[in-house]
């Protein structure tokens, strides 16, 4: 009985909270699909347009914003997966001089945010003339000291003998790394990659600071000309702009929606 | 045969020593730009460079969109400590003192040095060449400014049986036509306020500094060192906010900068105190018959002016500087001043622009427009002063305390005063 009135208590509770998490989403959707006058005053008959949408697609090239975002994350992915994958799998498995202390260097960065380098880093890249660059926003990125540390702790609980067993059986490091210890931490992999993209996707002041042309810039910078602070901002275009450069993520997610939460809960990132 | 040679060859060396030249005179500008009012300004800015490119063709010039004014000059400061500045670049008139103290930047007045280009200089409205000048050189010239205004529905006015052509000019009458305004439901609940003057954030301190200015003082003098928070003028203008609250005309607690113009759009205030960059978002959604007047004054009008200038950064060529300054006079030459006050809302920086004729095409279609005009000569500067955004930090805590009635006004000027002159004091 009381177990029953727990259920019940729980579930109204995860409805609440879903809804106080999803009333700003329901409102950019309402607001995006209905002329500004309506941004505030809530009728069911409102009339429904989507002009909001062609004039936020008009105001900034976000075709070529889209093509740079994704070429942006994609290399950043894969520079992340393969980087910290190798270098999670040396702390792992070989014993080397200094380890304990480079380790401890990685986990410094962990530290340092990234704002804080931003002039130092775009020292660096002027000097390589890689401003201006996909190439450039994607740089100090490359690696990552949380994909490190991720990766480590993951390969760190592969039992040993697995290891031996792939080993006696004749395969070399490489071998091993490929069969036995990248399969098991596939969660881990998912949901890194579903972090990094995310937070890719949403990096903002970084690359409009080392960037010029619109030709190399991501949709974040589109969105920014529409935050229009000192003549009031039109939440209707606002909003039609957000969804539109936020809709490839939120499709993905409800794509794979079943794996991503099976996978965070076993990866243990919550 | 030989002379034909020779023809040739002259005409070689003549080319060679025109792209010669050329390419002394040619210069590849950059210039960052913010934009702070609607997006199809973006699409105004570049038309307006390209027209300037295509009349220059020994010259480019790109122009690199940088976010709102506080990331533009995130960015260009970047760069210029890089080694690769802009050569050009529309960053806030108040951000002069970092530009100079970060030695970022030219003053134009060494570059235009010819008696047509000081007549140039000249030719803007002297209110708005104040902050641009420091240590008697002009730093900037105006490009996109703007100064608050007093908007109100008149249709509000005419419910209240008040005259829609006389808004309240002074704080007294404020007050008095502020309740008038206000309409509460069967509940006793306040369905219209009578006026909204945000108070919260930046926008709530260059408002606040309207308020002191029509007390007759300033909150910052023009050498950048002195910030004035502990003046009677400062305690006058936080009393009569807290006085607006007190009196049921205004919400009490902070009021928000972004929200304001929608709040007027949805009849919840019959009027508020905000930018003229937002005379066109007004016009275009207003369902009502509305006005602009003086912002209401405590001895007398006074309003702040605020927007951003052009400036020169250094770590640039002489060929490059003298790019820039054409490029500088192409984009406020009256004809231009004019395609952009009509495209933002900012105010022309020039009374010459005030005179083509698509501007007068436009103070016909929109007679507010000229309010801000008519109010500029009561204007005074923005809060300015080195290390600008920690010292208007203190008078921002000061203003948002007191309205949250967490603190008294003369305690928390006088805790700001002693703040600022802990950072300043150094920069005397």
């Amino acid at each position: 009985m009381s177990q029953g009135l727990n259920r019940i208590a729980l579930g109204t509770l995860a409805f609440v909270l879903a809804g106080v998490w999803g009333l700003p989403f329901l409102y950019s959707v309402w607001t995006a699909f209905h002329p500004e006058k309506y941004s505030a005053t809530f009728q069911w008959d409102a009339p429904i347009t989507l002009m909001n949408f062609v004039e936020a697609w008009q105001a900034a090239p976000f075709g070529v914003y889209f093509v740079n975002t994704i070429i942006l994350i994609v290399t950043i992915l894969v520079a992340n997966l393969v980087l910290c994958t190798l270098v999670a799998y040396a702390f792992v498995r070989y014993r080397f001089r200094w380890a304990g202390f480079l380790f401890g260097l990685v986990m410094v960065q962990l530290l340092i945010s990234p704002e804080i380098l931003i002039v130092e880093n775009y020292l660096t890249l002027s000097r390589a003339g890689l401003t201006d660059t996909i190439l450039g926003i994607a740089l100090p990125y490359l690696t990552s000291a949380f994909g490190i540390f991720l990766l480590r702790q993951t390969f760190k609980v592969v039992p040993r003998s697995l290891d031996e067993a792939a080993q006696i059986e004749g395969a070399g490091a490489w071998r091993v790394l490929w069969t036995v210890y990248v399969p098991l931490a596939r969660p881990v992999y998912l949901a890194y990659g579903l972090v990094s993209i995310s937070f890719h996707w949403n990096n903002f002041l970084w690359p409009l600071i080392v960037t010029n042309s619109p030709e190399v810039r991501p949709v974040t910078v589109g969105l920014s000309v529409f935050a229009t602070v000192e003549s009031g901002v039109e939440w209707s275009l606002v909003n039609a702009a957000t969804l539109m450069t936020t809709a490839p993520l939120i499709v993905t997610f409800l794509v794979f929606q079943r794996q991503f939460v099976a996978n965070f809960m076993r990866a243990g990132i919550k | 045969m030989k002379l034909n040679r020779t023809s040739t060859l002259q005409a070689v060396m003549g080319a060679m020593l025109g792209a010669g030249v050329a390419s002394v005179q040619a210069a590849d500008l950059e210039f960052y730009f913010p934009v702070g009012v609607n997006a199809p300004a973006v699409a105004t800015i570049e038309a307006l460079t390209n027209a300037w490119a295509a009349k220059n063709p020994q010259h480019t010039v790109k122009a690199v969109y940088a976010g709102n004014y506080e990331e533009t000059t995130t960015k260009a400061l970047t760069a210029a400590q890089a080694g690769d500045p802009p050569q050009v670049a529309v960053l806030l008139a108040i951000d002069i003192f970092t530009l100079v103290e970060e030695d970022v930047i030219v003053p134009i007045s060494d570059i235009a040095t010819s008696a047509e280009d000081k007549a140039w200089m000249s030719s803007f409205y002297p209110s708005f060449m104040k902050d641009a000048t420091f240590e008697g050189k002009t730093y900037a010239i105006p490009f996109q400014r703007s100064t608050p205004v007093f908007y109100y529905n008149k249709d509000a006015f005419r419910e209240a049986g008040l005259d829609p052509d006389s808004p309240p000019k002074s704080w007294a009458e404020m007050i008095e036509v502020g309740k008038k305004l206000v309409v509460k439901d069967a509940n006793g609940n306040v369905t219209r306020w009578g006026t909204r003057i945000p108070t919260l954030g930046l926008g709530g301190a260059w408002l606040f500094g309207g308020l002191v200015v029509s007390k007759g003082d300033v909150l910052s003098t023009d050498t950048g060192t002195e910030a004035r928070f502990d003046t009677p003028a400062a305690k006058a203008s936080l009393d009569f906010l807290l006085q607006l609250a007190a009196e049921g005309v205004m919400q009490p607690g902070g009021i928000s900068w972004g929200d304001t113009p929608k709040a007027f759009l949805e009849r919840q205030t019959a009027s508020m105190w905000t930018s003229t960059g937002n005379l066109a978002f007004v016009s275009e959604n207003a369902e009502f018959d509305w006005g602009v007047g003086f912002l209401p004054g405590g001895d007398g009008p006074g309003a702040p002016i605020g927007g951003g200038n052009f400036y020169i950064f250094k770590g640039t060529t002489d060929e490059e500087r003298a790019a820039a300054l054409d490029f500088i006079k192409f984009m406020t030459s009256p004809e231009n001043a004019a395609v952009w006050a009509i495209a933002t809302g900012y105010v022309a920086p020039r009374p010459d622009a005030w005179e083509m004729p698509e501007m007068k095409a436009y103070v016909q279609r929109l007679p507010q427009a000229l309010v801000a005009l008519e109010q500029l000569p009561h204007a005074e500067r923005e809060f300015a002063v080195f290390q600008r955004a920690k010292v208007t930090q203190y008078l921002v805590d000061a203003i948002e305390s007191v309205l949250a009635g967490s603190a008294e006004p003369a305690a928390a000027l006088a805790a700001a005063q002693k703040k600022a002159d802990e950072v300043l004091k150094e920069y005397r």
